[in-house]
């Protein structure tokens, strides 16, 4: 009911809203099942949503510095500046891609990925050799090519598997810093 | 040429030597023990050990010119001495070498680790590294403070002087950004505000912290609950408290515990990022 209620949301352009109501749907849909198949259905377009949050919001933000930077008028900078004028130019620029820099997509943290899809991580699981994958795509591993970890070649089952809660938690954290991430294609 | 009886008679002198070496140094007679360590390097100046004990000697003595000598011929001997790097990169912080210093701590650091994870000489070295490390953040930030700062001033000078001569028009109009002149200062501000970011001391995310100690992570390893701790600090729980997960109280063995990579390299680019968090309380 949630996920309808999101969906529709959405359609009204009601982002906020609509987010709001599909994390729900996901939430109670991994309290029951999850590997539901409904589970991955919400979650495309719980993250189709937050990126078009995201896209929204960065392109304001992005219009601003990009005016504000071509309005100062770089001549009017005195002399008694103590860094030379090539370097305050150089040290602007710095400053105006740091301010811009949450808003660039570029590469997420490796740490961030699954190791075998490289994609960034929704549900991870570490094995007892250490290394963190995305659930579904090792579970498939261990069911399709054979029980061993793909990295290390260790032997593994999935009853080893254990859910990397704070690897979770960082993914998260990036995502809200980092909107462009929600774009999975 | 020296036979090979007359090699392992030095050899054996040497070794007395360096014992009697060890005794005076026990008991904090640091000249003795340096003149009984020159003696066996004397008689063996290939063993690698004679030259970190002399220098252990001269670090008590705080003679750091003498440590680094001793040390780089400890290294040439022997690239995987542990306490060679260690106190080279001690020495070399002393000279204010801090970058050329803190690489050798961090030599000393791996390749303790890789001998000996929970030896007591670990610890010691990164918290040197990390003093170290802080150091190296607090210069580096100082200065682009400072240049953020004048530059920051400068742009809200030239964007008031702007504002003033716009304004002076006689018709009044908006420049070509279209956005108000109270808003630009306003964004500059914001501009000048992230950039410093990285360099404001605030709190490490929680997933980078124990759950025991709430100190960013140096080692984190997860429990089959899927907890993440670190690794000293739940060994001590497991062998003072109990058997079992801090916060889910489920049974719990050392054997179970998983070296959380993923954590670990989130630290390590954490504090790349935001060198005030070196800082340990």
């Amino acid at each position: 009911a949630h996920c309808t209620l999101g969906l529709a949301l959405l359609q009204k352009q009601e982002l906020d809203e609509g987010v709001n109501e599909l994390q729900k749907a996901l939430d109670l849909g991994r309290g029951v099942n999850p590997k539901g198949y409904m589970i991955d259905e919400i979650w495309q377009e719980l993250a189709k949503a937050k990126y078009l949050q995201w896209e929204h919001a960065s392109s304001k933000r992005s219009w601003e510095l990009h005016s504000l930077k071509y309005v100062i008028p770089v001549r009017s900078f005195s002399d008694e500046a103590i860094i030379s004028h090539m370097k305050q130019l150089e040290v602007l620029s710095l400053v105006f891609k740091e301010a811009g820099e949450a808003d660039i997509p570029g590469e997420v943290h490796d740490y961030l990925c699954c190791k075998i899809t490289l994609d960034i991580l929704r549900d991870p699981v570490i094995t007892p050799s250490g290394v963190t994958y995305e659930r579904t795509v090792i579970l498939q591993h261990l069911q399709k090519v054979g029980k061993f970890d793909p990295v290390t070649r260790e032997p593994l089952d999935h009853s080893q598997l254990v859910p990397n809660l704070a690897i979770k938690e960082a993914v998260q954290a990036y995502l809200d810093g980092h909107g462009w991430a929600y774009n999975t294609n | 040429m020296v036979s090979g009886s007359a090699l392992s008679a030095a050899a054996k002198q040497a070794e007395q030597l360096r014992k009697d070496g060890n005794i005076y140094f026990k008991k904090d007679r640091f000249g003795a023990a340096i003149d009984a360590y020159t003696e066996a390097i004397t008689l063996c100046p290939n063993v690698p050990v004679y030259w970190t004990n002399r220098a252990l000697c001269h670090r008590r003595r705080n003679d750091w010119l003498k440590v680094e000598e001793d040390c780089r011929r400890a290294i040439q001997l022997d690239y995987s001495s542990v306490k060679a790097h260690y106190m080279l990169g001690l020495a070399l912080l002393q000279k204010q070498e801090l970058d050329e210093g803190v690489k050798e701590l961090q030599k000393a650091l791996d390749l303790g680790r890789g001998a000996n994870p929970k030896g007591y000489m670990v610890d010691e070295i990164w918290q040197e590294l990390a003093k170290a490390k802080y150091m190296l953040w607090e210069h580096a930030s100082s200065k682009r403070s400072w240049e953020l700062q004048s530059l920051k001033e400068a742009c809200e000078t030239a964007l008031r002087e702007k504002h003033f001569l716009d304004d002076s028009q006689p018709e009044g109009f908006l420049d070509e950004a279209g956005i108000s002149h109270m808003k630009q200062l306003e964004v500059l501000r914001q501009v000048f505000r992230k950039a410093g970011e990285a360099d404001i001391p605030c709190e490490v995310p929680d997933y980078l912290c124990c759950k025991i100690t709430l100190d960013i992570f140096c080692d984190p390893v997860i429990t089959p609950s899927g907890v993440t701790y670190e690794r000293a600090v739940i060994l001590d729980h497991l062998q003072k408290v109990g058997k079992f997960d801090p916060i889910t109280r489920e049974p719990l063995d050392q054997s179970q515990l998983v070296p959380n990579l993923a954590i670990k390299e989130a630290v390590q680019a954490y504090l790349d990022k935001h060198g005030w968090a070196y800082k340990l309380d």
